[in-house]
């Protein structure tokens, strides 16, 4: 009899079990959420910082499984065009820029977000404006990037130079550091958008607060013969022509430029602030990494922008594919990432420069150098760009000026050859 | 068994095969091609007719013209200098005999084995100016400048000896094996008729070679046309356009600008090329043909 019934409350057991599992399995149903992102590197800067949202959304949802597809930039976008014509992964990498968005927005691939759901997520005034189309939101903004000179301050010191406060005188630094058998700028010439966002830098200090109108006039009307283009584009092919750059500059790409620079071999190296973690890069020898400071474009004599009128800008952010399954669990996670102690602080604790939200809460004191000169930089800019040239037209535009943009700075065509090929570009 | 060969439908079910793949692996993207060359299809979202709007702008585009002549500089450089390269390696090999012979064919073929992005890669370290192999060499023999290997002046040539280098061995192998089937005893004729290596070179292995010769030459100059990955990954077609080819050129204008329409017009345009310099090759071949039998 004691068997029958402990038989009987085994089954109970059991029958319960099942129905309850079945019940949990209802409840918390598995999705699986794709995500396609521009950061191949997960163990360092963004792409740690996106992959450690990713791993603690996943442990606190457990029914839901984030699968990430990473690619550099190029193959990105590349690939980013043949999902955008079979099937866009859930959430994607996007760019705030025209030459980006306004080719994604018109094919309708993706969703459009809640601009009100962001009231409370302290994004920097006007950093969401990239991502609007006829006052629809369509994506959120990651970081807020400035153009800067990395340079190796105890080489700096070593050898007695110091840091130029006008354009001139940077020319004149690079020939001193060629002299002293040192690159003076590693310059990423190869995948051109790095000279177009310098030529930018450098229109923006000779023409100011016209920059933004100048360019806005020139891809409108195709035409780029304006006194300030020339002169800008003059004054990168004599950076060129001063060997300013290295040899081989406009073959050489992102990690080479780049590890001329973190090898020592080069006393500075320009980029955006995004690459303010290589003073936490342990791959980087210590003496370096520590040393690495910035400034910012030297001001052109006669130029209308001081030296706190600052190449800044809000690029690359995150979308929804408009097609997904699962939208709903793609918002959430979206939100949950841009939940200003996820994206922005992880952001600012490993160093990875500055966020398009307001950070100043995480500031311990205790950051790099480098995030602190960064900082500095921002919050005491009196004006900033906005949107370099080459993210400013259709993408036909970005295409031809960033590979003609080699052409001029080594000689190839003359100026004017170059601004008429831009100009034909936008029509 | 005969029977079975003339029922309809086996000869439908064998035929079928083939012309289904040659129609939607081939003929149907072609057709598709030449549409969307007509549109203004940016690759996302809807297109407009734009009639031959796409050629008349490839016409007067001065980028697809430099990449047309840089894949004809390659044809070229690999007709004269690879492909003789490779029938005087291959005919030295054939007099090699013993374990020199295969160490050698082995060693020749070794760039064809390695992965295309390794060896673009490896190419790039190798010219790259500040701390590349070949100026370092230099550095040893004296020379103080520095060359920049991937200028806009040098990198056409650079890249011409990569791909030689890379694309040597199949050659060298397929005229290897050509130089093998030639029926050794008209050597052994012409050594009793007193010729010298010279001769029988010229005589006897570069004439028996014909066949061997335009089968390689012709997939020498398709693969010029087509060139993409090795110069994509060395040189992305820069500085500016040094090194755009016409298939780097189709794909950064389809793929990077936007300009899927555009693209399409280019490929059309390279569809006919490439049959062209086929029928040009195989008349160069052709009418040569009857000329050698008559004397």
């Amino acid at each position: 009899m004691k068997v029958k019934w402990w038989s009987a409350a085994l089954a109970a057991a059991m029958v319960t079990g099942l129905f309850g599992g079945t019940a949990a399995v209802q409840a918390e149903e598995q999705v699986t959420l794709k995500v396609f992102s521009n950061l191949p590197d997960r163990k360092n800067g963004q792409g740690l910082v996106e992959q450690m949202i990713i791993d603690e959304y996943m442990a606190e949802n457990p029914n839901v499984t984030i699968e990430v597809e990473a690619l550099d930039e190029e193959a990105y976008k590349t690939k980013f065009k043949a999902y955008a014509m079979e099937g866009m992964p859930d959430v994607v990498n996007i760019w705030g820029q025209p030459s980006f968005l306004d080719e994604v927005l018109e094919a309708g691939v993706l969703a459009e977000l809640n601009e009100a759901d962001y009231a409370d997520y302290k994004f920097i005034e006007g950093s969401l404006e990239g991502f609007k189309k006829d006052g629809k939101l369509y994506g959120l903004p990651r970081n807020t990037d400035v153009a800067v000179f990395y340079y190796n301050q105890k080489m700096f010191e070593d050898n007695g130079w110091s840091v130029p406060s006008t354009y001139d005188e940077m020319l004149e630094l690079g020939k001193t550091i060629t002299e002293a058998g040192i690159t003076p700028v590693a310059m990423d010439g190869g995948d051109g958008w790095p000279m177009a966002v310098y030529l930018s830098d450098v229109l923006y200090k000779i023409a100011g607060a016209d920059y933004q109108g100048t360019v806005a006039d020139a891809v409108a009307n195709s035409d780029f013969t304006a006194d300030t283009m020339k002169q800008a584009t003059q004054l990168l092919r004599d950076a060129a022509d001063a060997g300013l750059f290295q040899i081989g500059y406009d073959s050489q790409d992102y990690g080479t430029a780049m590890n001329l620079f973190t090898n020592g071999q080069a006393a500075m190296f320009y980029m955006g602030s995004w690459e303010a973690s290589m003073a936490l890069n342990e791959d980087i020898p210590e003496e370096i990494r520590t040393n690495i400071r910035v400034f910012t474009m030297p001001v052109v004599e006669g130029g209308a922008a001081s030296a706190t009128d600052i190449a800044a800008w809000n690029g690359g952010g995150y979308a929804i594919s408009a097609n997904s399954e699962v939208k709903e669990e793609a918002i959430k996670f979206l939100n949950y990432m841009y939940q200003p102690d996820k994206l922005s602080k992880y952001g600012w604790e490993n160093g990875v420069g500055m966020s398009a939200q307001d950070q100043t809460e995480y500031m311990t004191g205790e950051e790099t150098e480098l995030m602190k000169q960064i900082v500095n930089i921002v919050t005491e800019a009196t004006s900033v760009s906005g949107t370099p040239i080459n993210d400013c037209g259709p993408s036909a535009f970005k295409t031809c000026i960033e590979s003609e943009i080699q052409s001029v700075s080594n000689g190839t065509i003359d100026i004017d050859t170059f601004l008429a090929d831009i100009g034909a570009a936008c029509k | 068994m005969k029977k079975m060969y003339s029922n309809k439908l086996v000869i439908t079910s064998l035929v079928l095969p083939g012309v289904l793949l040659f129609v939607f692996a081939i003929l149907a993207p072609i057709c598709l091609s030449v549409y969307y060359s007509l549109t203004d299809y940016s690759g996302m979202g809807s297109w407009n007719m734009i009639g031959l709007d796409n050629y008349k702008a490839l016409m007067r585009d001065e980028a697809f013209f430099t990449a047309l002549r840089n894949s004809l500089f390659l044809a070229i450089g690999f007709i004269c200098i690879q492909h003789p390269l490779a029938i005087i390696v291959a005919a030295v090999l054939d007099k090699l005999s013993g374990r020199g012979e295969s160490f050698f064919r082995c060693v020749y073929f070794i760039p064809n084995v390695i992965s295309v992005a390794v060896i673009a890669y490896l190419w790039k370290f190798i010219y790259n100016p500040n701390f590349g192999l070949l100026n370092n060499i230099l550095k040893v023999f004296g020379y103080k400048g520095t060359v920049n290997w991937l200028s806009a002046e040098n990198a056409i040539w650079s890249v011409l000896v990569v791909l030689i280098w890379h694309g040597f061995g199949w050659g060298m192998l397929i005229y290897y094996s050509g130089i093998k089937n030639i029926d050794p005893t008209l050597y052994e004729a012409a050594a009793i008729d007193g010729a010298n290596q010279k001769q029988t070179f010229l005589r006897i292995t570069l004439p028996l070679m014909k066949p061997v010769i335009q089968v390689n030459v012709t997939m020498a100059v398709i693969s010029a046309l087509k060139q993409m990955e090795t110069v994509y990954l060395l040189t992305n077609g820069g500085p500016g356009n040094a090194t755009q080819f016409t298939a780097t050129y189709l794909y950064q204008q389809a793929f990077k600008a936007f300009r899927y329409g555009y693209g399409n017009a280019i490929s059309v345009v390279f569809i006919i090329i490439c049959l062209l310099a086929t029928v040009f090759l195989n008349k160069i071949f052709e009418e040569r043909e009857p000329e050698r039998r008559g004397r």
